[in-house]
């Protein structure tokens, strides 16, 4: 069995909340859209790239999860050369984890709901299509917060750096 | 700090290894929780999200109040039909059909296509609705019967639309009204006709077997929404209730204008209404007249509707204008339905409503073009 420090597997735990908790809401998220999308396209083949566009839209909390958890994985030392992390580390690396996880989660699940509702408004009026990217950004601004909070912890935190 | 959690877990009696098992357990709970809370709205927006977007879709089809005021400045049939050739719901059907069936056909066609990609919970409403193209296929083959038309005659009469079409085609070439209803056996129709067709016999009209035809559409409708255990369902339910009443209402001041009794009145009611239950409803049919259903509705959500027209009847006499009135409260009604739930049953209730008010709206404007010189202000005042 490989000898895995305290710290080190507390930071995987925290990689693990990272990408599952907001890959489950990017997924809801692009689902919704993707719903949304497909009915536009069935009435009008027009719809196809916006349709794309919006349901791409969720995708990016996913994005922001998976990174923070690879950069756990590298700087826990689960994946490189490496040294182990403190135990205290690790906790603060659950702490990255539920941050950008939980905030993906939220973020994901209200860009999807908004991006399928703009696909809808798109598709009965065309004009809607600027304004409908515009409603469908704002639930990316709690994901940012997210991930910008899980660099901070990383960095103040002693695990990056 | 390490050496303070360090004390706290020991003067607990646990171990490092059974503390952070604890917190651990403690992580994948408060998880799960928020998993489970975040995504149960989820649960009832998702099975909205298609059929939104491709009722949407055809909304946005739908035309606009600038293109209906072109449509009624045409100048015969001939450009209305050119006009909607531009339109692809219609386009299809008018290469084969003439406008007024093409246009019953395209209404058909869309409560088919709702009925089918409704969600579950709702569905069963949805499929109600879509039966009215058979029930109107009935109807006309009722009347035509009545009236002694031939083969082709009684089948120029159907609209190519509706579970029962091949049916009720294969019915035309029958001889009366009765070999109509036998005809008919097997179907969900039979039961409620044959139980009226005694008085057909003894009155020589078809009113009757239409009315209970009517009735029986309505009732279902009301049966299939009436246990609203969710928003959505509620406005349904709202939406339909709205229907049941308002045709209640539209019988009841039609029967008065006529001078009609409570006895007369009673067997083509909708027993139980929505807002107007069978008490309410005893009431309205008891009124002396016009009036006295007004009143008597007072407290209702149709009062006001109702009250507004009430001078305007008095100088003309048209119990028309209490009809014009009680649609357009229809169509307002499901238009702020539609506001309500706009990732729910919504735009659903919403497109079915305004597309219903076009083809009407298509049909009044055809059929004044047929007429000569119909001043275009008169077709104006006829629009819902």
């Amino acid at each position: 069995m490989v000898d895995i420090a305290l710290g080190t597997a507390l930071a995987a735990i925290g990689a693990g909340v990272a990408i599952g908790f907001a890959g489950l809401g990017s997924g809801l998220g692009q689902g919704m859209a993707a719903a949304g999308s497909v009915g536009a396209v069935a009435e009008d083949n027009d719809m196809f790239a916006r349709g794309i566009i919006f349901s791409a839209l969720p995708e990016t909390q996913a994005i922001y999860g998976f990174l923070i958890a690879i950069l756990l994985l590298v700087f826990s030392g689960l994946l490189g050369q490496g040294s182990g992390l403190s135990d205290t580390a690790g906790i603060v690396a659950i702490g990255v984890g539920a941050s950008i996880g939980f905030a993906g989660l939220g973020s994901g699940m209200g860009q999807g709901m908004a991006a399928a509702s703009s696909v809808g408004a798109i598709v009965e009026d065309n004009d809607m299509f600027a304004r409908g990217i515009i409603f469908s950004a704002l639930p990316e601004t709690q994901a940012i917060y997210g991930f910008l909070i899980a660099i901070l912890l990383m960095v103040f935190g002693g695990i990056l750096g | 700090m390490a050496d303070g959690i360090a004390t706290i877990i020991s003067s607990l009696g646990l171990s490092n290894e059974a503390f952070l098992a604890i917190v651990l357990l403690a992580f994948v709970v408060i998880g799960a929780i928020v998993v489970i809370v975040a995504t149960r709205p989820i649960l009832d927006i998702y099975p909205y999200l298609h059929p939104n977007a491709r009722v949407r879709a055809r909304k946005g089809r739908l035309f606009d109040e600038k293109q209906i005021s072109e449509l009624v400045e045409a100048n015969n049939i001939d450009e209305i039909s050119n006009y909607l050739r531009g339109s692809p719901d219609y386009a299809e059907y008018l290469d084969n059909y003439t406008l007024d069936k093409a246009l019953d056909i395209q209404l058909g066609e869309t409560y088919d296509l709702v009925s089918r990609m409704a969600p579950k919970e709702v569905q069963t409403s949805f499929k109600v609705m879509a039966k009215k193209s058979d029930i109107t296929n009935i109807k006309s083959l009722l009347t035509a019967k009545e009236a002694g038309l031939s083969k082709e005659a009684t089948e120029e009469l159907l609209v190519p639309t509706g579970s029962l079409y091949d049916d009720l085609q294969r019915l035309s070439d029958v001889d009366t009204v009765t070999d109509v209803i036998a005809g008919l056996d097997g179907t969900e129709y039979a039961p409620i006709l044959e139980e009226v067709l005694p008085e057909y016999e003894k009155t020589g009209m078809v009113l009757p077997l239409e009315s209970a035809l009517d009735k029986y559409y309505l009732s279902k409708l009301l049966a299939s929404s009436e246990t609203p255990s969710d928003e959505n369902k509620q406005i349904l339910y709202s939406y339909v209730g709205n229907q049941v009443d308002v045709a209640n209402i539209k019988l009841i001041l039609r029967a008065k204008v006529d001078g009609l009794d409570y006895d007369a009145i009673s067997p083509y009611m909708i027993d139980s209404g929505y807002q107007l239950r069978e008490w309410k409803l005893k009431d309205l049919m008891e009124a002396e007249d016009v009036t006295g259903v007004i009143s008597s509705l007072e407290g209702t959500k149709y009062s006001d509707v109702l009250t507004d027209v009430l001078p305007e009847y008095n100088e003309t006499g048209s119990v028309a204008l209490f009809e014009k009135a009680l649609d357009k409260f229809l169509v307002n009604s499901a238009k702020s339905y539609s506001m309500k739930k706009p990732l729910g049953i919504g735009p659903i209730i919403g497109f079915l409503s305004q597309k219903e008010v076009e083809v009407r709206n298509l049909k009044v404007i055809a059929r004044a073009k047929r007429e000569e010189d119909f001043p275009i202000s008169k077709i104006r005042e006829m629009l819902v």
